[in-house]
């Protein structure tokens, strides 16, 4: 099973006029693992993900998914896959039950009992008979999930399947995410979250303006993470920027919003502080920013940095110059 | 949804076989779609009352509205009120009723952002596109035997079934009319059928179901035009709207069917046409919307 | 939006150059003619005459008419082909009880429209007003009065080969000599074959003025000079037409002398 790509996606470009939504990208996702494809707005990934789905043709580049491809079997490409493009969309007039049935007959019908069982497993049994018309955000995105599964996928692809969810929600998806992982499904999902790609996947890819900036493990990612950011309030701001000047490991920036952005390894912000308040400049706040990730997907997503960095020897200098 | 409702996770990871549609698939789930849909039901409604109003409301006036054929019969002979009522029919209501579910039947994915969740299943651009191009037909077909049916039922009962003079002056016997009157009626279909494909097309093209379902109507009356008027004769036999007068042969004496025979090549081209380019549209299209 | 405008305009602009592409290249192709109106305009009459009578209680059959017509679409000088409002079609038909007028047919005017159908409207001195008395007395529709028909567009387009003479007739009402006695008179050719053609004798009271020749192209009009000027204190002039082409009035036209 394992020698078999679930996702392998060669040199795909697709522009839109003028512009370039996805410029040769190349991945690869291995059956059974969870795959993150990550990037700020307009990045790509929806665009990447539509392709796959042969929603969108692209411009160049091929792309098989579970071993088949979109020249060779129509639409048989898509046996095994299930997931959703951007917020789940369904016919406002039939009930949510009414638009599984529907999609379960386009499917080519289903295990008996599975409807139920999935309507149960994201929490919709009671709203089922409902038009969905009348559904929350939330509760169309769970639905969606339930349409996803009743297609009994081997590949589940995700567009940002906790957007628009409250706190609870995305724990939730998350959750499910994780277990569906763990049942042996391959998943693959596009996030802008640092936080939900580090949690829930093996490996990830960091897509900026169409093209890859990252490619890699989590782990590799982990290593590459610069300092913490923290944000800092005192009584003295202008006098806490002028004794930075004694901790050379530091970077003490102003923010528009009148705070100090401090960036640098731990122990020296700590003696930062330290002398701070033996100064007698006292500490109003001290948040941090990013977390580590964070502040590498920002800085590898940074539109001022122009540098394609899908090598670990680029990316480690690239860190360093930022300690 | 918590991750510690329910224990089986419904994942199947044995590269199962998977099932596969029947043709049919596809065509049964527009057609659900399109029952639970209130605007055609709606249609369908007004197929079977309006007639009645419209025959009750002309049988009641005290003069005949001669400027249509048949007109000048209409308030004394069934028959003939039923084919007032065909002619007017043409003029641009043949072409909403069918419009209202074709012009509509692509547009709304597009409306509802649904392409992207049909598209994502077992099922190609294709069956869904020939799905619901039958289902639009078939919307068709039933909503113009409804509407004849009416018409003719009704105004059979309210006004009567006298002999009928036809367009020869020859006096056709009741039983004759009604079969010829059906058989008029009948011959709507190809036209009917043409104006179907074409709101098709402009559903495909357009994506709004507003331009889908309006456009074809206001064509329809522009076609309507063109072809009364003088001098321009030579491009009627190309008009769809010319098919929908050929039932005029067979109320003449001897019957000619030549229109008929040409209506049918005609509104076979523009289906053909229309569904063509509505196809390879649908197929090129990139879903982005959604 | 702006889109769907600039395409609808596009397909607009299309449809109209393929039009006038198919109209340019094709010309008088109409299927509206002649010969089509007068064939079917004569089945059809003689139908609805008959129609009427066997409302009067009368038994015609519509063969025994033997309706033949002659068809024109807006005067001589035009092509007899393509709709309108203003065909006109002279027939005539033998029915026992109604005689056919000197000329030996009617005038039937026609509207005929681009879809092959038209209506009639009829001569009413010959086949009644809108309304009729049946035979038992009661306010019946008259069929014959205004009719509505359509005809083969792919029909038989052979002319019929029926022609009518055409009538003369004196348009003048009056003579008005002018300080020498000269004066003319007004005479008008209606619709029919070869226009009319004769000679018009002229008198004034006992006093021959002369023979004057005509020819008058069909549905024309012309002035003639009397022959000779009118005598001083002359009542009336007397105009004995002899027809050599055409039907003329069957008995001498007088008219009165306008005084000077
Ligand atoms: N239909 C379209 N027409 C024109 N440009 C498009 C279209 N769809 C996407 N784009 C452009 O392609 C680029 C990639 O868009 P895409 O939606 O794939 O980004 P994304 O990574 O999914 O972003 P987000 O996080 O906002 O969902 C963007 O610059 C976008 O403006
Ligand atoms: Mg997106």
């Amino acid at each position: 099973m394992n020698d078999l790509l679930a996702v392998e996606a060669t040199g795909v470009t697709k522009t839109f006029g003028s512009v370039l939504a996805v410029d040769d990208i190349t991945i690869r996702v291995a059956a059974g693992e969870v795959y993150g494809v990550l990037g700020p707005n307009g990045a790509g990934k929806t665009t990447f993900l539509r392709m796959l789905f042969g929603l969108i043709r692209p411009d160049s580049g091929t792309i098989e998914v579970l071993g088949k491809s979109w020249g060779a079997d129509g639409v048989g490409v898509l046996d095994g896959v299930g997931g959703f493009i951007e917020s789940p969309r369904f016919y406002p007039y039939l009930t949510g039950r009414q638009n599984l049935e529907g999609l379960a007959l386009l499917d080519g019908g289903v295990r008996p009992g599975l409807l139920e069982e999935l309507l149960e497993l994201v929490e919709m049994t009671d709203r089922a008979d409902q038009k969905v018309g009348g559904y929350s955000y939330g509760m169309r995105q769970r639905l969606g999930v339930a349409a996803s599964l009743l297609r009994e996928p081997r590949l589940l692809v995700l567009d940002e399947p906790a957007n628009g969810l409250d706190p609870a929600g995305i724990r939730d998806m998350r959750a499910l995410v994780k277990r569906l992982a763990n049942s042996g499904l391959t998943v693959l999902l596009s996030s802008h979250d640092m936080d939900e790609v580090e949690e829930i996947c093996d490996n990830v890819t960091i897509m900026k303006r169409g093209t890859v900036a990252f490619h890699g493990t989590i782990a590799k990612l982990r290593t590459m993470a610069p300092d913490p950011g923290h944000l800092l309030a005192t009584t003295d701001d202008t006098r806490a920027l002028a004794l930075a000047e004694q901790h050379p490991a530091l970077r003490v920036t102003r923010d528009p919003e009148a705070a100090l952005v401090v960036t640098g390894p731990t122990p020296d912000v700590s003696a930062y502080v330290a002398a701070l308040v033996r100064n007698n400049i006292d500490l109003l706040t001290l948040t941090q920013t990013q977390t580590p990730l964070e502040a590498l997907f920002f800085m590898l997503t940074d539109d001022t940095t122009h540098q394609t960095l899908d090598r670990p020897a680029e990316l480690a200098e690239l860190a360093e110059a930022a300690r | 949804m918590s991750a510690t409702t329910t224990a089986a996770a419904p994942v199947d990871t044995s590269p199962a076989t998977r099932r596969h549609p029947g043709a049919l698939a596809p065509l049964r789930w527009e057609i659900r779609k399109l029952r639970a849909q209130y605007r055609a039901k709606a249609v369908l409604i007004g197929a079977l009352v309006l007639p009645v109003i419209v025959v009750v409301v002309i049988q009641g006036q005290s003069r005949p509205p001669k400027d249509t054929l048949f007109g000048r019969f209409a308030t004394d002979n069934g028959f003939a009120l039923s084919l007032l009522v065909l002619g007017f029919a043409a003029q641009w209501v043949l072409p909403l009723l069918t419009a209202v579910v074709a012009g509509d039947i692509f547009a709304s994915e597009d409306q509802h952002g649904t392409w992207k969740t049909v598209l994502t299943r077992s099922t190609s651009r294709a069956q869904l596109f020939w799905a619901k191009t039958l289902t639009a037909c078939g919307f068709a077909v039933i909503v113009l035997a409804v509407l004849a049916t009416s018409t003719i039922v009704s105004s059979v009962l309210i006004v009567g079934h006298q002999p009928l003079t036809g367009l020869s002056g020859q006096t056709i016997p009741a039983a004759e009319a009604l079969r010829l009157v059906a058989a008029s009626w009948a011959t709507m279909l190809p036209a009917m059928l043409g104006f179907t494909c074409l709101a098709i097309l402009l559903s495909v093209w357009s994506r709004n179901p507003a331009v889908g379902i309006a456009a074809p109507v206001v064509i329809g009356m522009v076609m309507q035009l063109v072809g009364a008027l003088g001098g321009v004769e030579a491009i009627r036999p190309f008009l769809l709207t010319t098919p929908f007068e050929a039932w005029h042969g067979l109320f003449a004496d001897p019957r000619f069917t030549g229109p008929l025979t040409e209506g049918l090549i005609t509104s076979a081209a523009w289906c053909a046409v229309c569904l063509g380019a509505a196809f390879v549209m649908l197929r090129r299209r990139d879903i982005t919307g959604g | 939006m702006r889109r769907t405008i600039l395409v609808i305009l596009a397909a607009l602009v299309a449809v109209i150059a393929l039009g006038s592409a198919v109209v340019a290249t094709s010309g008088d192709t109409s299927t509206v003619t002649r010969p089509r109106l007068e064939r079917s305009l004569t089945t059809n009459f003689a139908n609805q005459y008959a129609d009427q009578a066997r409302i009067q209680g009368r038994r015609i059959t519509p063969a025994s008419l033997h309706a033949k017509a002659m068809c024109d679409k807006a005067g001589a000088e035009n092509n007899d082909v393509g709709p309108g409002g203003d065909w006109n079609c002279l027939m005539s038909w033998t029915d026992p009880e109604v005689p056919m007028p000197p000329e030996g047919y009617g005038k039937f005017e026609l509207n005929v429209h681009s879809n092959d159908c038209y209506t009639v409207g009829s001569p009413s001195k010959l086949t009644g007003f809108l309304t009729m008395t049946d035979a038992e007395g009661r306010e019946v529709t008259n069929p014959v009065f205004e009719f509505d028909g359509c005809f083969d567009p792919n029909g038989d387009n052979t002319p019929t080969g029926v022609v009518f003479p055409s009538l003369l007739a004196v348009a003048s009402t009056t003579i008005t000599p002018d300080a020498h006695g000269n004066a003319g008179v007004q005479l008008t050719c209606g619709s029919g074959a070869k226009g009319c053609a004769g000679t018009i004798a002229v008198t004034a009271g006992d006093t021959k003025l002369g023979t004057m020749p005509f020819h008058l192209a069909e549905e024309s009009t012309q002035t003639l000079q009397l022959p000779a000027p009118v005598p001083d204190g002359a009542a009336e002039v007397t105009f004995t037409v002899q027809m050599s082409t055409g039907v003329g009035p069957p008995k001498p036209v007088t008219l009165p002398v306008q005084g000077s």
